[in-house]
């Protein structure tokens, strides 16, 4: 074919409609470098890429630029977060460790300040009670262990208030055994009665309440026995305090 | 209306031959350039094509990727990289049509996109001309019938026989129809041509 009978075609070769054989003659004239055809090929390539040029236009993701770039190497010399994000999740850890560490050593010491105050606030009743009893009014007064080396100390009781055991000389009890009061009865034949158990210090004194009225008409004295740390009943060993409260009722 | 982004997008069309010359020199800053200018159009003739943004995407990708790596064939003093990029895009964006549709692909229609060197002798600011402007006009006066075949054509990569079924007419009538529409373009953008 030549080059005039192709003229319709080349639109078609163009947007790959074109069918043979005038498709294979295109092909066969180009490729021998045909200028009519070449001419005629670069007007219809022209109109190709007119057509293309139609759609309408959309938005674009900005990041698909980015993708591209990168695609060839390109990295974008852009202000980098990536160190400053890392930096501050660094940072944050760092502090939620340092923090959370002085919440821990706060609730011990918080812990351990309220254990104290217990202590102290168990101490101070205690001494209150103590006190209470010294200074009642209708206190009394009974010493024991005037004998050196025994132990010795004075016996505070009131009717109303209880008693207060103040002693010194007074042996470390030994692992599982305990001091244990006891009131002694007057009648002949009576059981003594258990006053509750106490331990006494290091330097060997010891200190005692008893809070609660006490029946001093049916008292005779109040002793002091070893016993098994739990308490017992009655007592299984000599007394190592015995005051008598007869003197002082007197 | 609709061709001012391309008028925008093209009105440097004389710092084309600089950027081919930049891609030549492997300089990535002249893909960057590049994109700039012709990203919106490719992506949205893709887009029109294969109407998913996600695969758009990926096609314009691989369209600039391959302009990257064909264009030491550029002829930068001759050459007019707009079309021969929008034939790319045109053609990505076609094969992922017909490779999704389990359709034939057309040899001949890659292999000449391949041949960057086809597209030398182009008015370098083709895009942003007369031509340009005078192609939208033309085809919206073409009937419905000549700008659906066209438009299958074009944008579905069909062939005149596939155009015939999707339209349910006689492959005459729509060779017809085809013929006719492409005189009526050819003669509108050369009369634009001729008389600028």
């Amino acid at each position: 074919m030549n080059c005039s009978e192709l003229r319709d075609h080349y639109e078609l070769y163009a947007l790959a409609l074109a069918e043979n054989p005038e498709r294979d003659e295109i092909r066969a004239h180009l490729d021998r470098g045909c200028e009519v055809c070449l001419a005629q090929m670069k007007r219809a390539r022209e109109m190709t890429a007119l057509l293309g040029a139609i759609s309408a236009p959309a938005a674009i993701s900005p990041r698909l630029r980015r993708r591209i770039l990168a695609s060839v190497g390109a990295g974008q010399r852009s202000f980098g977060w990536t160190p400053f994000l890392a930096g501050s999740t660094i940072m944050c850890l760092a502090a939620a460790f340092y923090f959370g560490g002085r919440e821990w050593d706060f609730s011990r010491e918080v812990l351990r300040l309220n254990e104290q105050s217990r202590s102290q606030i168990i101490e101070i009743t205690r001494l209150n009670g103590a006190f209470a009893i010294l200074n009642g009014p209708d206190t009394t007064v009974a010493s024991f262990g005037e004998k050196t080396g025994q132990p010795k100390g004075k016996v505070f009781c009131n009717l109303t208030l209880g008693c207060l055991l103040i002693a010194s000389n007074l042996p470390q009890a030994p692992a599982g055994k305990a001091y244990e009061l006891w009131f002694i009865p007057k009648a002949k034949g009576a059981s003594p009665i258990r006053a509750g158990i106490f331990q006494s210090e290091s330097d060997g004194t010891a200190i005692d309440v008893r809070r609660g009225p006490v029946d001093m008409d049916a008292t005779a004295a109040l002793a002091v026995t070893m016993e098994a740390d739990t308490g017992v009943d009655v007592p299984t060993s000599t007394p190592v305090i015995v005051a008598s409260l007869a003197p002082a009722l007197q | 209306m609709f061709l001012l982004p391309i008028l925008l997008a093209f009105r440097a069309a004389e710092g084309d031959a600089d950027i081919v010359v930049r891609l030549q020199r492997r300089e990535p800053q002249a893909l960057a350039d590049l994109y700039d200018r012709y990203g919106r159009v490719a992506y949205s003739l893709i887009l029109r094509v294969v109407r998913d943004t996600g695969i758009a995407e990926d096609l314009v990708q691989e369209t600039f990727l391959r302009i990257w790596n064909r264009v030491h064939a550029f002829d930068a003093r001759k050459g007019a990289v707009g079309p021969w990029l929008l034939a790319v895009a045109r053609n990505r964006a076609i094969d992922y049509l017909r490779s999704s549709g389990g359709r034939e692909r057309h040899a001949v229609e890659f292999a000449e996109t391949d041949r960057p060197s086809l597209y030398t002798g182009m008015d370098l600011g083709i895009l942003a001309s007369d031509k340009a402007r005078a192609i939208g006009a033309a085809v919206e006066k073409l009937s419905a019938h000549q700008r659906q075949a066209i438009e299958l054509a074009y944008f579905e990569g069909l062939s005149q026989t596939e155009i015939a079924e999707r339209m349910g007419q006689p492959l005459g009538t729509v060779k017809t129809w085809v013929r006719e529409a492409l005189k009526n373009l050819r003669d509108e953008v050369g009369a634009r041509a001729v008389s600028a």
